[in-house]
């Protein structure tokens, strides 16, 4: 169990925390939505790097085909829906962003934060009044 | 036939965007008749599985290692029946509600949205095979972020962009949890990896997995340190939405542990399962005082109703974890009364903000006097939710405590008994002021001048339902009861 032997997992998995990284961290909520893709590809590599074999070939059934050297196919259907499901998420969040860039003209979150909790206070005065 | 339980409100999902855009008067109806059959569907299935048994269907006729199964066992008919029945009530509710929340260019999107989530949280139920579980988890997300942010002010989509950014990695999360269970046996379904788990050499895979997964889970659920989406999501979503999310979203997450912890990793591989569920029951009871805790603070009706959500999940995940037949009874029977009593609350507070829009606590001080119907009726799932003894609130306590005490989980037993305690506090608040504080003057008019009926219905019959399955909860305990024993 040694790094040269799982560096593809390794590899899958710096990736991993890079994305997780940038969702926390970022302040742009599009850089959010890329540090989510990246978390998302991260994942799929991992998947696709379970099936690999060494010198594989392409799993393809017919006349002469070798089933010991193909590479597992299965991780791969799993990552082709994965993908789709990955695009939905994000075509849902951009269009969440698009209506939040046009009401506030900013895509800062801390400034979003900002100008809604004046929003409030302001509407909880005006309702006092 | 489970198939077309699934199946029926996902392709009435695509049917019914075409009728909104054909004949607009026709959509509430026509968004009723998949869920309506489903529910018939699932009655007739009702007398087909016995309570230690279950029904498999292949998908396309391939068999298991190649194809996904579909296992509907006694526990996923019971889930599989609340979120038709819950369907089904918030259609109903939503007809003359949802005009007040939903701009009429919206409409078409909200009915379809509805029927994706029915449709998605029938599909994880019933899933045999894990990834399926995955795909139809993402079906029932993604429709719920839509649904948050169907109203488009900018709260909502802000609350459904938090949604999504803490939601979607956690998705992502359960996927990698779900590559390391494929790494270390080979198989995705569900029945096969009970078996090949505990003859897998892999360790650590396992145990990574089984705490990736309850990290992504938990998420959806709401687990304690993770609940940060939830009292904003489900606060300002509309009322037959926050009924739908919190009464099955959160439970079907919590559904989707206990398939994991018991159908997958089953009791078996405790050694490999015992360090997390631990720490997962000390989340849990966290989040219990913590939900009745903050509860208590908040001042408006939906938000405190949020909190009391991560309260009760907390209660849900206790039973789940005294690994024991009546605990899990406990749990199972709780996520019954939970969502038929947190969807009543919530289409009661969406009747307060229909005529009055109304939403602090405050203001709802004498509405009796103009809302009777609407007030007992909150009055009654409030005693559920607090564990009153004819209602299905106490059976589900009972059994939650009996299988801690079983287990010898004294501190447990303390907290849920807080936890109740807390709930006694927060929901007789609200019927103190309903009920024998005078309202402020013209707020309320001193004839009963309350919701129409076709949203009062689908409130009494809840409400009526949690008396119900406590009165007569012989239907279906003994059989739950088996059912666990048999998970054991």
């Amino acid at each position: 169990m040694n790094l040269s032997h799982n560096y593809l997992y390794a590899a899958a998995m710096l990736l991993f925390c890079i994305g997780l990284y940038n969702v926390i961290v970022r302040r742009n909520i599009v850089k959010k939505l890329i540090g989510l893709n990246i978390m998302e590809t991260s994942v799929f590599f991992f998947y696709i790097s379970l099936g690999y074999t060494r010198n594989g070939v392409a799993p393809v059934a017919g006349a002469g085909a070798d089933p010991t050297r193909m590479v597992n196919p299965v991780p791969q259907v799993l990552v082709l829906t994965g993908i789709i499901v990955a695009v939905g998420v994000t075509a849902l969040a951009l269009s969440m962003v698009i209506l939040l860039h046009r009401k506030y003209g900013t895509l800062d979150t801390d400034q979003i934060m900002r100008m809604a909790r004046q929003e409030e206070t302001q509407a909880a005065r005006e309702e006092g009044n | 036939m489970a198939i077309f339980m699934i199946t029926l409100p996902l392709l009435g999902a695509v049917l019914v965007s075409i009728v909104g855009y054909l004949k607009p008067h026709w959509l509430p109806w026509g968004a009723l008749v998949p869920l309506l059959a489903s529910g018939v569907l699932g009655c007739m299935l009702i007398g087909r599985i016995p309570s230690d048994g279950y029904i498999s269907y292949h998908l396309g006729n391939w068999s298991v290692p190649l194809g996904i199964e579909l296992r509907v066992d006694y526990l996923a008919l019971f889930l599989m029946l609340l979120i038709c029945a819950l369907g089904l009530l918030a259609l109903i509710f939503s007809r003359r509600y949802i005009v007040k929340e939903v701009s009429a260019g919206r409409m078409t999107a909200y009915y379809v949205l509805i029927l994706l989530l029915s449709g998605g949280l029938m599909g994880f139920v019933a899933s045999g095979d894990i990834f399926n579980l995955f795909v139809f988890m993402e079906i029932v997300a993604l429709s719920s972020y839509g649904l948050v942010a169907i109203s488009a002010n900018s709260r909502a989509v802000r609350a459904a962009l938090r949604y999504l950014l803490m939601g979607a990695p956690a998705s992502i999360i359960i996927l990698l949890g779900i590559a390391l269970l494929y790494m270390a046996t080979g198989s995705l379904n569900m029945a096969e990896l009970a078996g090949r788990i505990g003859q897998s050499g892999y360790r650590e895979i396992l145990i990574a997995s089984f705490v990736l997964f309850v990290v992504g889970f938990g998420v959806k659920a709401a687990l304690f340190p993770l609940h940060l989406w939830l009292p904003d999501a489900h606060s300002i979503a509309p009322s037959p939405v926050s009924a739908l999310l919190s009464g099955l979203v959160v439970e079907v997450s919590i559904f989707g542990i206990l398939r994991i912890a018991y159908s997958v990793f089953t009791p078996h591989v405790g050694n490999l399962t015992s360090a997390t569920s631990n720490a997962l029951a000390v989340l849990a009871a966290a989040g219990v005082i913590f939900g009745g805790v903050m509860a208590l603070l908040q001042k408006d009706l939906k938000l405190m109703l949020a909190y009391s959500t991560i309260s009760h999940v907390g209660y849900i995940f206790l039973g789940l974890t005294a690994f024991n037949a009546e605990g899990l009874t406990g749990a199972m029977y709780h996520m019954l009364d939970h969502g038929l009593a947190k969807a009543c609350m919530f289409l009661c507070a969406g009747s307060f903000i229909y005529i009055k829009g109304f939403r602090r606590i405050e203001d709802l001080k004498g509405a009796w006097r103009q809302m009777p119907w609407t007030c007992f009726a909150f009055g009654l799932a409030a005693f559920s939710l607090v564990g009153i003894p004819p209602t299905a609130g106490f059976i589900s306590k009972w059994y939650l405590i009996l299988g801690n005490v079983k287990a010898g989980n004294w501190v447990y037993v303390v907290v849920l008994l807080l936890g109740s305690l807390l709930g006694a506090f927060y929901c007789f608040r609200i019927l103190y002021y309903m009920f024998f504080q005078p309202g402020k003057e013209g707020a309320w008019t001193p004839r009963p001048a309350d919701v129409p009926p076709s949203m009062l219905i689908p409130i009494w019959i809840l409400a009526v339902a949690t008396v119900f399955f406590g009165l007569f909860s012989g239907l279906v305990i003994p059989s739950l009861l088996k059912a666990a024993g048999l998970l054991i």
